[in-house]
């Protein structure tokens, strides 16, 4: 999995892309931990280029919004599509983070 | 261990044959260059050496040739003069020739001939002559000895005649002088008759060619090298080989040989031409010429240098050089092969002790090399690489022994963490209205999928699986966990919402990284075929009924454990004898083959269809079967776990 950060509008846009599993989970969760120790506590995660997530990738998710949550942050998804959207419908994850169609969508929620 | 292949026997190619080689082959050339340049060099010093001494030898034989000759053509010269200063009565010109002949032992006899008339009106021809015999002097007339040719056509006579100088004669056999080699010397006198001068005769004197080609044939070379003296006709004079003396001239040896070039030698010769040539004697032997004209005479001296003999000792100190050059290249090759031994000995016992190290053996004792070079430090450092690599060997025996170890934990966890379902089958023997079959394959790494069964009562008999997020040692302990809690709780609250609610709640206490467990949670009443479930985010279930094969449309629920307050709803389903439920973990659908191609969905909803449906059992089989020909050796990365359970209805 590929990850890439830009900053837009006041916010960290992080770009996910390949497969989000156990092997990868980990740089998620510590490019996100950096952000947060950086300041940057307003994330949109950009799905748009991610064609997997396991269960280990959802934890990621979790744990990495908990930590934002515990900042005062926020994280919302953008371009949730495809057999990553089943799996966030399966496992009920869709219920519980705050999704977009688009980026700019997010962006603008989150402002 | 690696074992490397064949011997530690160096082969051809070894550090002293290659040396051994290289050197005695340098060596040996440098030395064959060196001898070669100094023979061809000492041999061109010597042709120029031997051009001086042979032209220094060549003219003192000439000067003492000629000065032999000169006495004679004085003497001659003398004769002549006084006979045309004075006048001279026929008893005083007897005197004077005998007298002649007697002062001077060079000479072999001295004639006076006139020409006709000359010295009496009355007689016409007088030529009175001196000569010795046995010692003595004897006197003959050569006007009436001559018998059939009188002298004035002689040539001795003719030549000096018409020249008008002096002349010798080209040398010849006297017939009554003692069968000896001749030559004369003739000088013309003149007397004058009212102012007018006229040829009056011919003074001749006689030598042997005795003496001179005894000084000449004196004269030896070397060995085998002589001087040789040939007329102005190239007639042999003097030459170690009598049987050409007055023999043969050099003109018809080059006829015999057929030789032009020795026939232009001739001409060169016989025109007072001086040389210094290669040429084969008359006896075959290679040798070098120096050749010198007699200038009085005309004849030719040369001396002959046999090669061989010049280049003996050359070849003789050549052969010496080579024999100490071969005994010296002997000597060094002896030297580096004691050279190259003594260095690589101290190679071979290390490339030895390698072959052992390299059988896995790092506690032999190496070599002790006490020498400071290269090859010292070798060793040294190959002693510092054995202990490091023992030490490292060491260092991961232990280290492979701990994992080992932890390996062998993690087998007997997955060992009971398998256990800890149930895998009795068939489950329950005495109940028909239901069968059920389960089955949990765990991947390499022990994982955190489960599945579960037990009577809540009699009536309600709960079922349900589950996957516990990640791997390893914190997914099989959240497993444990989370089984145990939903089958305590399951008993206790008899409602899969409240179950899950319950459960969940106490999952999320605390749990800071998170883990989460998918969980579908069902209940079957047995007397009505009434399944009540609730889905904490696990995949969707299968229902096979009359209608076909489906998945069960559900409400999914937040997965159990990361939030405390996630609330659960219960569904019903009404399940008809002869129907089945088959539910399932992520690691059947994403099992994967060598191409990631996942098995997915769409394929086991067809392997449902069209695989057996009246045994729950051979369901499941059916199933697995078909995920391990997807995956084709492909290795497996999830637990692959299945329950199917069977309706068959309350036996009336």
């Amino acid at each position: 999995m590929e990850i890439q950060t830009r900053n837009e509008a006041n916010t960290t846009v992080i770009t996910i892309t390949g497969r989000f599993d156990a092997v990868t989970a980990p740089d998620y969760e510590k490019k996100v931990q950096e952000l947060i120790v950086g300041g940057d506590i307003r994330i949109v995660v950009d799905f748009a280029g991610l064609d997997y997530i396991s269960s280990a990738g959802l934890r990621g998710l979790l744990v990495t919004a908990k930590l934002l949550k515990a900042k005062g942050g926020q994280v919302r998804f953008a371009n949730v599509a495809g057999t990553v959207k089943e799996v966030f419908d399966i496992s009920g994850f869709g219920t519980i983070f705050q999704m977009d169609a688009t980026v700019a969508a997010s962006l603008a929620a989150i402002a | 261990m690696l074992r490397l292949p064949g011997g530690a026997v160096p082969g051809k190619s070894s550090i002293v044959i290659k040396l051994v080689l290289v050197i005695t082959l340098c060596s040996t050339l440098i030395f064959a260059v060196a001898l070669g340049y100094n023979y061809y060099s000492s041999r061109s010093i010597l042709e120029k050496e031997l051009e001086s001494n042979a032209r220094n030898l060549s003219l003192s034989l000439v000067n003492r040739v000629e000065t032999e000759l000169s006495v004679v053509s004085r003497v001659t010269e003398g004769v002549a003069r006084a006979l045309e200063t004075g006048r001279y009565s026929e008893k005083e010109l007897h005197t004077l020739i005998r007298t002649t002949v007697e002062k001077n032992p060079e000479i072999f006899g001295s004639g006076v001939a006139f020409e006709p008339y000359a010295f009496s009106k009355t007689s016409r021809l007088y030529a009175p002559y001196y000569y010795r015999e046995n010692g003595k002097i004897a006197f003959t007339r050569l006007d009436t000895s001559y018998l059939y040719v009188p002298y004035l056509l002689w040539d001795w006579y003719q030549s000096p005649r018409e020249l008008g100088r002096l002349e010798w004669s080209e040398p010849y056999f006297d017939d009554g002088g003692g069968n000896l080699a001749m030559s004369t010397c003739s000088v013309p006198f003149y007397g004058e008759t009212d102012g007018v001068r006229h040829l009056k005769g011919i003074v001749a004197t006689d030598i042997t060619l005795d003496s001179l080609t005894k000084l000449v044939s004196s004269v030896k070379i070397l060995k085998t090298g002589y001087a040789a003296l040939l007329s102005r006709n190239g007639m042999v004079l003097a030459h170690p080989l009598k049987d050409a003396v007055m023999n043969e001239s050099f003109f018809s040896i080059a006829e015999a040989r057929n030789d032009p070039s020795l026939r232009e030698l001739g001409k060169k010769m016989v025109a007072g031409e001086t040389g210094f040539i290669r040429y084969n004697s008359l006896v075959g032997v290679r040798s070098w010429m120096y050749y010198a004209p007699i200038r009085s005479t005309g004849w030719t001296l040369a001396v002959l240098f046999p090669e061989a003999e010049l280049l003996e000792n050359i070849n003789r100190l050549s052969l010496i050089m080579g024999v100490i050059g071969f005994a010296g290249v002997l000597l060094l090759t002896a030297a580096v092969v004691y050279i190259a031994r003594s260095i690589t000995k101290p190679l071979r016992s290390l490339a030895e002790a390698t072959h052992v190290m390299a059988s896995g053996n790092f506690d032999l004792e190496l070599p002790v090399v006490r020498s400071n070079d290269e090859v010292g430090v070798l060793a040294q450092d190959f002693q510092v690489m054995k202990e490091s690599l023992k030490e490292y060997i060491k260092n991961l025996t232990e280290t492979t022994a701990a994992k080992e170890r932890i390996q062998s934990e993690l087998q007997v966890a997955a060992d009971i963490q398998a256990s800890l379902l149930p895998r009795q089958f068939p489950a329950f023997p005495e109940r028909s209205e239901f069968d059920i079959f389960a089955s949990m394959d765990p991947a390499k790494e022990i994982g955190g999928d489960f599945y579960d069964f037990f009577f809540i009562d009699d009536d309600n008999f709960c079922f349900l699986i589950a996957d516990v997020a990640g791997k390893g040692v914190p997914a099989a302990l959240y497993m444990m966990v989370a089984k145990t809690l939903l089958k305590s709780e399951a008993q206790r609250l008899g409602e899969p919402d409240q179950i899950l609610a319950y459960v969940n709640k106490t999952l999320a206490i605390d749990n800071d990284s998170c883990m989460f467990a998918t969980v579908f949670c069902a209940i079957l009443e047995i007397s009505t075929g009434t399944v009540r479930f609730a889905n904490a985010g696990h995949n969707p279930p299968l229902v096979m009924d009359s209608q076909g094969v489906r998945y069960l449309t559900l409400k999914s629920g937040f997965v159990l454990g990361p939030m405390a307050d996630t609330v659960y709803e219960t569904e019903r389903l009404i399940m008809q004898p002869g129907d089945t439920l088959f539910l399932y973990t992520d690691g059947v659908t994403e099992a994967t083959n060598l191409t990631d191609d996942l098995f997915g969905e769409p394929k086991l909803l067809n392997a449902l269809q069209d695989g057996p449906r009246q045994e729950s059992d051979q369901m499941i089989h059916a199933i697995r079967d078909e995920v391990t020909r997807h995956a084709n050796g492909a290795p497996q990365s999830d637990d692959v776990t299945m329950v199917a359970i069977t309706y068959r209805g309350t036996v009336v």
